[in-house]
């Protein structure tokens, strides 16, 4: 249940500073929610990785549904991917690898228990 | 050991952060570029996406905007400052990237956006002197009050848009390239209008043709590389009335500089670019109002080269096609008359080999003078890498282009440029003034303004006129002066003078009730003045003359017809000659299909057609088989004319060029048409097997729309007929920019267009490639032209521009 409400804390805190604020400044929600939550590092990892995938992704999927736009295939056959669901795959996960770094990061100074990895 | 562990992992966070906020090489900023709410997905549009209360500093009253249903914006200004304000903002929020794209491309400075892909490209704007030949211009603008105004509006129409951009409002192609769009500048209007020159004046070939006379001897030249082929009918035939007195110039032999010459050219345009127009008299017509049309061939890109508007103001009320970074439009219509161009072809170029007192470079010889050159040091920014710096030395010709250091071959040889391009001259005006001309006068007052890039301007009126005038600033030429490269120490072979305006080739009215250009040799042989050119058309012209001859009661629809029109001239008078060289008797299976399937053809290259593709694969390998002799890789050296290839087919078959040298036999035009039909079977099974369908032309032709930055995915094929030498002008990658079709009808003028592409040039919008099919097909889009009332109620979206209330 813990690792659900940091996941969504992750993504509400992120969706809002970056609506506003250059993209990256979702890893300072991501930091700050994995630094109050001390969970171990993997858990804080997952939590950032679902909360900011999860965010880019559902973010990039309104944007394709809402629109209809020819864009998205467009763009996907810039990369060596191609397909539209590979675009959206390494949408989430550019977006969920620097949320899951930048919460595990910030739940080092917190967590109390020894690292075992 | 925790805050080890902490700094290791800050230190990763922040260093993947980094490196996901750039590009590298070609990769995209990949977290700024994916990132939903700034990054690509935000350039994601469902409709017009049209801002509709945009306040915006620098307007003098409020300017509305109305958008019909292809977002063609139709402007409503209160005074003319305001019109070119607008005109320069609307036109950035639809082609923004494009505009900075192609004037950096003008001005040499790829690299900084691509990297040092672009620097041959770069060093070869910069030494053919496209920012020297744009400041030239500029000046001229900034001295004239009238064009100061226009160019300075516009300007800051362009710049007020920038003004507005966050990084998710930027076009794509910014955040794909990981840069931004810097302030407009007036001098990047010239630019603009200095690329078209480029694209419509580099097909000269004054180097091919010094080597042609060096390796084959002028009897050859003329009989390969006539300056007139004599065919078809000169795009006016005023034949006995030029009654002016023509200037003269002394007499003197031309001297051919010694040696051959070792350039290695860069860039050389595709032959494929041309036009048509023409302008029927009410006589021919159903309505008894004048049509005119023009279809400009152009490169196929996205976004398009053309951007549609319709601009009002107290002064004037214009629609038609605009290029995106210059002020007003360049070919429409307005209440009163219509208009368009073809490119005039004529010789505007010529290159001047130089002599140098020393390796230095500091002084060349001109007469018996040493004169000083003019050093300029080019910086050449290049993404991810330092500066180039190119030194460009400068004679009272122009630039030295080619030198030691770019492209000469040879470190003896500097050849410098002169380009008519590259003097001051005065187009906004022309435009300005043509878009407010009422009547033929005002047609001929606009053009004496207009130098450059020499075109064929067709017009018509309300009133009833149509007209034709060869438009340019022309050197006066001795007989065969500016087909070879000249010696750049006798000032006696320098640009002595001009044609004036008063005798360029014109007329009004002719007795057969039309005019028309399609790029054929401008005059009938008693116009006094000397003309060359790289080459003429030979094709176009004479369907749409035959053609049109034929027409009466005619409506827009058979100029819509006529546009689309595929017949193949040229292999209506090849292809039975070509047949008659093969031996049946020897054929596989596949050759025989071939022959069978091009007996049965009826010359027209119409999608469907398998003949199309059997003679055009047919025509492909036999052209570089004949001119074998004519390696580019050993000397620049230029094919003759397609028109002069077959005429020597028919009339020469012996000639020593048809033997193939790598043969031992000696071939005849017949053994030639022999091996390339074989060649052209075999390069249509190879597709065949490759693509698994039958070779049907718009498949084997595959026209091809290419975004600006050769990206396939911002790219788009279409179905379409035609090819170079046909009306239809639609090869694979060239073809009609623009097609207008005009009705000059008392009752009120009406009109039609269509283009390969969009409004928008932004690929996330439905507006971005959304005409292409239409354009495929050959139908077109009703333009509506009218006052404001009427206007506003056939719109999707509206637009008010209004001062900034600070």
């Amino acid at each position: 249940m813990k690792f659900v409400i940091q996941t969504l804390f992750i993504m509400i805190l992120s969706a809002a500073l970056q609506a506003l604020l250059p993209w990256w400044t979702m890893a300072i929600g991501a930091f700050a929610v994995g630094f109050l939550f001390a969970s171990n590092g993997w858990r804080s990892f997952f939590a950032g990785l679902l909360g900011v995938g999860l965010l880019w992704l559902g973010m990039s999927l309104f944007i394709d549904i809402s629109t209809q736009t020819a864009l998205t295939e467009r763009v996907a056959r810039l990369f060596p991917t191609k397909t539209t669901p590979l675009l959206f795959l390494v949408t989430s996960l550019v977006g969920g690898l620097v949320g899951g770094l930048a919460s595990l990061t910030g739940s080092i100074l917190t967590y109390r228990k020894p690292y075992r990895w | 050991m925790k805050f080890t562990r902490f700094a290791i992992f800050l230190l990763l966070t922040t260093a993947i952060i980094y490196s996901l906020n750039r590009s590298w090489g070609s990769v995209p900023a990949l977290g700024k570029f994916l990132d939903p709410f700034h990054g690509f997905w935000q350039n994601a549009e469902s409709g017009p996406g049209i801002n509709p209360e945009v306040e915006l500093d620098g307007l003098g009253a409020t300017v509305a905007v109305f958008y019909d249903s292809m977002l063609i914006p139709h402007i409503y200004a209160a005074n003319d400052n305001d019109l070119y304000f607008a005109q320069g903002y609307v036109t950035a929020q639809h082609r923004l990237w494009q505009m900075e794209f192609q004037t950096h491309a003008g001005a040499g400075r790829i690299s900084e956006i691509i990297g040092d892909a672009a620097l041959d490209f770069d060093r070869t704007q910069r030494r053919l002197g496209m920012m020297y030949a744009s400041e030239n211009a500029l000046r001229s603008m900034e001295s004239d009050p009238v064009a100061k105004e226009i160019v300075t509006n516009y300007t800051r129409g362009i710049n007020a848009y920038i003004a507005t951009l966050d990084y998710e409002d930027l076009p794509l192609e910014y955040k794909l390239l990981d840069y931004s769009p810097e302030p407009w500048t007036p001098v990047k209007c010239a630019i603009l209008l200095k690329n078209m020159a480029k694209t419509l004046n580099m097909g000269e070939k004054d180097m091919e043709m010094t080597n042609a006379l060096k390796l084959f001897g002028k009897e050859t030249i003329d009989l390969l590389y006539p300056d007139r082929e004599d065919v078809g009918d000169p795009v006016v035939d005023n034949a006995g009335n030029w009654k002016f007195k023509p200037l003269t110039i002394d007499s003197f032999p031309l001297a051919v500089p010694e040696g051959l010459t070792s350039v290695r050219r860069v860039d050389k345009p595709d032959k494929d670019v041309g036009s048509n127009n023409w302008a029927l008299h009410g006589s021919k017509t159903r309505t008894g109002s004048p049509l005119l049309s023009n279809d400009p061939h152009l490169s196929l890109s996205l976004p398009s080269i053309w951007y549609a508007i319709h601009l009002s103001s107290p002064t004037v009320n214009v629609m038609g096609a605009s290029l995106p970074g210059a002020p007003a439009v360049i070919s429409g219509f307005n209440d009163s008359i219509a208009w368009g161009m073809t490119n005039a072809q004529r010789d505007l170029v010529d290159l001047y080999k130089i002599q140098f007192r020393d390796e230095k470079r500091d002084e060349y010889l001109s007469d018996s003078v040493w004169k000083p050159a003019r050093k300029v040091v080019e910086e050449i920014r290049i993404k991810g890498k330092p500066s180039f710096f190119d030194t460009i030395v400068y004679t009272h010709h122009g630039p030295v282009t080619y030198d030691q250091s770019f492209h000469a071959g040879d470190e003896r040889n500097s050849y410098a440029f002169r380009w008519l391009a590259h003097d001051p001259s005065d187009e906004v005006i022309a435009f300005h003034r043509l878009n407010r001309a009422k009547s033929h006068a005002g047609y001929m007052d606009a053009l004496d303004y207009f130098a450059g890039p020499a075109q064929n301007f067709v017009f018509a009126s309300v009133r009833g006129d149509i007209a034709m005038r060869v438009q340019g600033k022309f050197p006066l030429r001795r007989s065969e002066e500016g087909k070879y490269v000249l010696d750049g120490t006798r000032t006696a072979f320098e640009w002595q003078a001009f044609i004036p305006n008063a005798h360029n080739v014109t007329y009004k009215n002719p007795a057969r009730g039309f005019v028309s250009s399609a790029n054929q040799y401008p005059v009938d042989s008693t116009y006094p003045y000397y003309i060359t050119s790289t080459s003429y058309e030979a094709y176009r012209n004479r369907r749409i003359n035959a053609v049109l001859g034929k027409l009466t009661e005619a409506g827009p629809e058979d100029m819509m017809r006529l546009q689309f029109d595929t017949y193949n001239l040229k292999a209506a008078e090849s292809l039975p000659v070509f047949l008659q060289a093969l031996d049946t008797s020897s054929f596989n299976d596949k050759e025989r299909t071939a022959y069978q399937v091009l007996r049965g053809w009826n010359f027209y290259n119409d999608p469907d057609s398998e003949g199309a593709s059997y003679y055009e694969a047919w025509w492909d390998a036999l052209r570089p088989l004949i001119w074998d002799e004519m390696d580019r890789n050993k000397y620049l050296l230029d094919f003759p004319t397609t028109f002069t290839t077959i005429k020597l087919i028919k009339e020469n078959p012996g000639l020593s060029f048809f033997d193939i040298q790598a043969t031992p036999e000696k071939e005849t035009a017949p053994d030639v048409l022999r091996k390339a039909f074989v060649l052209g079977v075999q390069d249509i099974e190879k597709w065949k097997s490759e693509k698994h369908k039958g070779p049907r032309w718009a498949d084997f032709k595959d026209t091809y729309i290419g975004h600006l930055l050769r990206q396939e995915g911002l790219s788009v094929h279409v179905q379409h007929g035609g090819n170079h030498d046909i009306v239809n002008a639609s090869s694979r990658t060239f073809g009609p920019s623009w097609r207008m079709v005009v009705s000059l009808e008392k009752t009120g003028l009406r009109a039609w267009g269509v283009y390969p592409g969009g409004q928008s040039g932004n690929a996330g919008s439905p507006y971005y490639s959304n005409m292409i099919e239409m354009w495929g097909q050959g139908t077109y889009f009703s333009l509506p032209f009218g006052d404001s009332t009427t206007i506003s109620k056939r719109i999707i979206a509206r637009q008010q521009l209004s001062m900034s209330k600070q």
